[in-house]
């Protein structure tokens, strides 16, 4: 699932949010107190649950690949087309999410709206494994998509209306663990799951697939109820604490897009580039592992589910030493390097894939910590919104034909051009990081300073205002 | 582990250039094919198909005769003028082991045959693909009834079924070829012009169970030196067969060196549909080879032309726990190549390799135009004169 968690970090920082505490003094517990920490801890948990279903529901298709082109009888493109849908509504909703947000909905409403989307969009594609009916599945998918990332944007809001100036850095990194931890339990218990319910049906079958998507589903169910509570939560302490209600911030203006510089061009190019050869890499990972390496399918999806495992507590602490010493587009390097060898490595050799899956897990981690800030030291402020949503945009779109691509590719070429082509995608992530690397250098570049220039920097520009 | 490590440097040496790896011996061969005996005057109840594959200083005689069990004999002389002299009457009466021979007798180099046996059904209730119990009467190859041999341009096809088939057959299709190329479709092995492909397949024939699996049981003959020793050979390139990654050979070498004197290639996967695409593979195990009693009385080549014929069996599964059963589509296909000398190695496509080089070098180029760049930016920077406040 993609990555608005990292950027989001840096919007949130700059946002300037309100707080308000006043209102009569009344005796009350703790945790029923919103200004008290207790309390917010109790926000925080159900935050953290909120897009949890969300992301444990994505990769569903990954976890069960090999029971779902058997029982629905696809081919690995077929099979794709379940993350294609996904990515299709995001191409344009990455530009209204905000949007919808705050202006139409609200975003109490707005997050019950995404999430009944997601728990309507899973239930859908398990009715459509029930009835046998591919097309189902995919408008199952296609409901699940226009609800998912919305609910990752609305997720951040609350984090930041609720935490900003204090822990904030803390929960959008508690909240990134919690769905990293989404997507490993996916992968790591569906197969049981599906086993299970074959059990008690008795034979493999879109029957068992339908009830085992279902059941994935309480999940999806789980995040409405955390959805609903913390619109209760918030509505109450917007009367108690009479603070305003949450704002994304954003704002978008598509005729902003003429004015983006080279710079951020090749930040896209590099964000689509990277993204296509990870996301689809692991939809189709499980059966790779088998084929090539002769794993059991247990196996095959716990080093498939590396990546998201690395990364939960990677993240943190990547995007801290990032922080400290700058010079981002020396780490944008190295991540894309990193991950062109660990394609390579998967391609070309046997080794144990325990290697090149974790090296891929820890260069995914830097690459989101060190590019997303990128854009905010490239763009000016008031057209952050519309570079970040263009961004996500033209991500999906690249997510939703190569997954296509990568379906069909691998059902006439085999995994070794697959492999090929990944490692394509990346190199010409590299070049466009190198191009980056040196247009920057040539104009003076702001983009490779180190942490410590950049706060003289600011310092100085702060003093020159005076 | 070997193995491994020399395909991965033959991989990377791929990339800088074009390696390929060929036999010794002609790249070209001039193809013959004709049945023996070449009048359809004479009674008989089976056919013998002689091909003749000349090549500038040897030959290659691929006898396929469908007289008892089918059977492929591939013998390798060092000259271009060798010819086959069948008396055809000793052959069918199955009473002397000279009754087919090879002239010069001195100029042979290489001879080995290939027996297909039996077919073995069991019936798998746990779906373990091991066929412990539960096995039904084997067919024997060698009561089937065999139509004659279908010919067409460098190809025989042999249909026949078992007394008790109510419906369905069983072929096999013999290929010869005159140069190098890949097979039309999947596996797409890979052939040399010293050997020739067989596809084996079972279509329509009514299996005695529900959840019934197939072995093929196969039987290598040969004088001096025959098939010895299964090696499954790890390759990463899977490009022309999606998903199988190992390549089998049972080979037969002399005793002192490595080099392989003859061969039998597959790639460890059949196929359940007629034009298969990724999903219709199942895979395909061996157990063995071990060796056997002899071939006795199964087959005519075999007692026409081995005096002391050395039988080494060899059993192929088809389909593995948790894979579909024969009865989802009654259909099973296997590819196998047989032939002289090392057997065909892949190697990457043009297409493989003009993407890592691409994907690789523009990079590189791009690092040092941007270095040169960078040093000349740098040079110019310095040449301006900076001046100094006084104060």
């Amino acid at each position: 699932m993609v990555d608005s968690e990292e950027r989001r970090s840096l919007l949130g920082d700059e946002d300037e949010g309100r707080q308000a505490p006043g209102g009569p003094e009344r005796p009350r517990s703790a945790c029923c107190d919103p200004s008290h920490v207790l309390h917010r801890v109790v926000v925080l948990v159900f935050m953290c649950f909120l897009g949890f279903g969300s992301y444990f529901c994505y990769d569903n298709p990954a976890a069960l690949q090999s029971q779902m082109m058997q029982d629905m009888k696809l081919s690995t493109q077929t099979f794709m087309q379940l993350y294609a849908w996904y990515s299709w509504p995001n191409v344009v909703l990455c530009f209204f999410g905000g949007f919808l947000l705050d202006r139409v909905f609200g975003i109490r409403l707005g997050t019950i709206i995404f999430s009944s989307f997601v728990c309507v969009g899973q239930v859908i594609f398990a009715l459509g494994g029930l009835a046998n009916k591919f097309w189902l599945m995919e408008a199952g998918r296609f409901v699940f998509g226009i609800g998912g990332e919305s609910l990752a944007v609305a997720q951040n809001t609350y984090a930041v209306n609720w935490f900003k100036g204090k822990e904030l850095n803390l929960v959008f990194g508690l909240q990134l663990s919690m769905a990293r931890l989404g997507s490993t339990v996916n992968m790591n218990i569906m197969g049981w799951v599906y086993n299970g319910v074959a059990d008690a049906v008795g034979s493999h079958g879109p029957t068992t697939l339908g009830w085992s998507l279902m059941i994935a589903g309480v999940t999806c169910v789980f995040s409405l109820i955390c959805a609903l509570v913390l619109a209760f939560l918030d509505k109450r302490a917007e009367r108690i604490l009479q603070k305003e209600e949450g704002k994304t911030g954003e704002v978008i203006k598509i005729t902003d897009v003429k004015d983006f510089p080279i710079t951020l061009w090749l930040i896209f190019i590099i964000c689509v580039g990277y993204y296509v050869a990870v996301f689809p890499f692991i939809g189709l990972g499980q059966l790779f592992f088998i084929e090539k390496f002769g794993f059991s399918p247990t196996q095959a999806r716990a080093v498939n589910s590396i990546v998201y495992i690395i990364s939960a507590p990677a993240s943190p602490v990547l995007g801290f030493i990032v922080d400290k010493t700058g010079r981002n587009v020396v780490w944008v390097i190295i991540a894309v390097f990193a991950t062109l060898i660990a394609h390579m490595m998967l391609a070309f050799t046997f080794w144990n894939p325990w290697i090149a899956m974790s090296l891929l897990g820890v260069s995914y981690s830097l690459l989101a910590c060190a590019l997303w800030p990128m854009v905010a030291y490239v763009v000016p402020e008031h057209q952050l919104g519309t570079a970040y949503g263009f961004m996500q945009s033209i991500q999906n779109l690249g997510l939703a034909i190569i997954a296509i691509a990568a379906g069909a590719i691998l059902d006439s070429r085999g995994y070794l051009v697959l492999e090929v082509f990944f490692c394509a995608c990346v190199c010409i992530a590299l070049m466009a990081v190198v191009m980056l690397y040196f247009v920057d250098y040539l104009r003076g570049g702001d983009l490779n300073r180190s942490a410590a220039d950049r706060a003289k920097l600011q310092k100085e520009v702060s003093s020159d205002a005076e | 582990m070997a193995d491994n490590r020399m395909t991965m440097i033959v991989g990377v040496l791929a990339l800088c250039v074009l390696t390929t790896t060929r036999g010794t011996g002609p790249d070209r061969r001039q193809l013959s094919m004709h049945l023996i005996p070449n009048t359809s005057s004479v009674p008989h109840d089976g056919d013998l198909l002689h091909v003749r594959a000349v090549g500038n200083n040897d030959t290659l005689h691929f006898l396929f005769c469908s007289l008892g069990a089918p059977t492929l004999l591939l013998v390798h002389t060092d000259t271009p003028n060798s010819t086959v002299e069948v008396n055809w009457t000793d052959f069918v009466a199955r009473n002397s082991s000279s009754s087919l021979k090879v002239e010069p007798e001195s100029s042979v180099q290489y001879s080995g045959a290939v027996v297909f046996s039996r077919l073995i059904e069991y019936d798998d209730v746990n779906d373990t693909a091991t066929p412990t119990s539960d096995v039904f009467p084997p067919y024997n190859l060698h009561d089937f009834i065999w139509a004659p041999l279908n010919l067409s341009d460098f190809t025989a096809l042999l249909c026949g079924a078992a007394p008790t088939f109510t419906n369905g057959s069983l072929c096999l299709k013999l290929s010869a070829f005159e140069s190098e190329g890949r097979g039309q479709s999947l596996p797409h092995l890979l052939h040399s012009v010293n050997s020739s492909q067989l596809d084996v397949w079972l279509d329509g024939v009514l299996p005695r169970a529900p959840q019934s699996r197939f072995l093929l049981e196969l039987q290598a003959v040969g004088g001096a030196y025959p098939l010895s020793r299964v090696n499954v050979r790890q390759s990463i390139d899977d490009e022309f067969t999606p998903s199988i990654f190992k390549v089998s050979e049972w080979v037969s070498s002399s005793n002192g060196s490595s080099d392989v004197l003859g061969f039998l290639q597959w790639k460890p996967v059949a196929y359940r549909k007629p034009c298969p695409i990724l999903e219709d593979a199942t895979p395909v195990c061996h157990s063995g080879p071990h060796p056997q009693m002899a071939v006795g009385n199964s087959s005519t080549l075999i007692l026409g032309f081995f005096s002391a014929p050395q039988t080494i069996g060899l059993n192929l599964s088809f389909g593995l726990a948790g894979e579909q059963f024969y009865n989802k589509t009654r259909y099973l296909m296997w590819t196998m190549l047989m032939g002289v000398g090392p057997p065909p190695v892949d190697s990457f496509s043009s297409l493989v390799i003009g993407i890592m080089a691409v994907g690789l070098g523009i990079p590189i180029v791009l690092l040092l135009v941007g270095g040169v760049a960078v040093c000349v930016h740098k040079r110019r920077k310095a040449a301006v004169v900076s001046y100094q406040p006084i104060n």
